[in-house]
């Protein structure tokens, strides 16, 4: 596919995902933050249908050689990374895709957030250009790096290349393991649906 | 229309952008925001900076300042979506944080967004609409960061709150 027609084809969905996250109030952050903090599982569950559906669908399609995988090393740096990242989007009260989506919806600090990210880019950007970790993906190996930190890449491809099952026999896997979360998270209403019941009933009129 | 007078259902909307992020990974590849955020950033770098921009190894050697980059577009459609659907549905008005405790957890949170994402090199939508699914052991160790941070800023989130 040429530039121009990957570039429309991200646009085209990036303004599917905005105009359904605009009507539906979906916000990562709250789907962590509202689950920890209130005990709240609206955005939860959302988080979990998606993560549910996409394991089917990419690794169903991994194991007929379909598909565009992400390719790079990991390591620590994703656990630190994601750390850092996971307290700056609970006080920024938006994670990536709501500050874009907030922005459109003319919230100023949506767009106050959206700067500073970039800014924080920008410094990190200075930052890596002394130390060089973690590496670029032109040095990164595929392999595991003491040295760097790096664990090397591992994806349902590899699984399937390695143990010869197919990559939807994992994804399988970790679709039950989601769905058992999700009906957990349903248990857990149903139960606080019924105290709440018993408290209005026990109530004194 | 009623789609623009009710909120939809996230579930619905996330199953949805499930099913055509397949597509999308089917032809270019999982939906990301990070790295097209990080692009905007290199062009917006260059433009104020100039060629001075190819004196930082960042830029060179892991994002190449280029605005064909399809990432980007993802932002930029998001953001015309929301556009859309707030002005259709008449939720579309100009609001600025009213506390001055605002303006700055949102700094500070939009700063180690920022450096969180390149440090680890993927954002929350990779995290969990992109790696994890794939089942990329990279997924795995950004969950397992990402819940830890989001309950360590849920705390200080909530001593600001006064809970």
């Amino acid at each position: 596919m040429s530039i121009i027609g990957e570039c429309f084809v991200a646009f085209l969905f990036g303004s599917i995902v905005g105009l359904l996250v605009q009507r539906s109030r979906f916000c990562n952050t709250a789907a962590l933050r509202d689950a920890m903090l209130f005990k709240t599982y609206r955005n939860t569950k959302a988080l979990l249908i998606a993560m549910m559906i996409l394991t089917i669908g990419f690794t169903g399609f991994i194991s007929i050689g379909e598909g565009k995988s992400m390719r790079f090393d990991v390591g620590f740096n994703q656990i630190i990374g994601l750390f850092i990242f996971g307290i700056g989007m609970v006080l920024a009260g938006a994670c990536t895709v709501s500050t874009w989506v907030k922005a459109g919806e003319g919230n100023f600090g949506a767009v106050w957030a959206l700067l500073f990210t970039f800014i924080g880019m920008f410094l990190f950007s200075l930052v890596w250009s002394f130390m060089y970790w973690p590496p670029a993906p032109s040095a990164m190996t595929g392999e595991f790096n003491l040295e760097t930190l790096q664990l090397g890449y591992a994806n349902a491809e590899t699984l399937q290349e390695n143990t010869g099952i197919p990559a939807i026999f994992f994804g399988l896997l970790q679709f039950f393991v989601l769905f058992a979360i999700y009906k957990a998270i349903l248990r857990k209403e149903n139960k606080q649906h019924n105290d709440q019941e018993i408290n209005q009933q026990n109530t004194p009129a | 229309m009623d789609f623009f007078k009710k909120t939809l259902d996230p579930g619905i909307a996330l199953a949805l952008i499930a099913f055509f992020d397949i597509f999308l990974f089917l032809i270019v590849g999982a939906w990301t925001v990070g790295g097209g955020e990080t692009m905007i950033t290199g062009l917006v770098a260059k433009l104020f900076i100039g060629d001075a921009i190819n004196n930082i190894p960042f830029w060179q050697l892991v994002f190449t300042p280029d605005a064909g980059y399809w990432k980007i577009y993802i932002s930029l459609g998001m953001f015309f979506g929301a556009v859309v659907g707030a002005v259709a549905s008449k939720e579309f008005f100009i609001r600025f944080p009213r506390r001055l405790s605002e303006w700055i957890m949102i700094t500070i949170g939009g700063l180690m967004m920022g450096v969180g994402i390149r440090l680890a090199f993927v954002c929350n939508v990779s995290t969990f609409f992109g790696l994890t699914p794939q089942l990329n052991l990279g997924g795995y160790l950004s969950v397992i960061g990402i819940i830890a941070g989001a309950w360590v800023g849920s705390i200080i989130y909530k001593k600001s709150l006064g809970m």
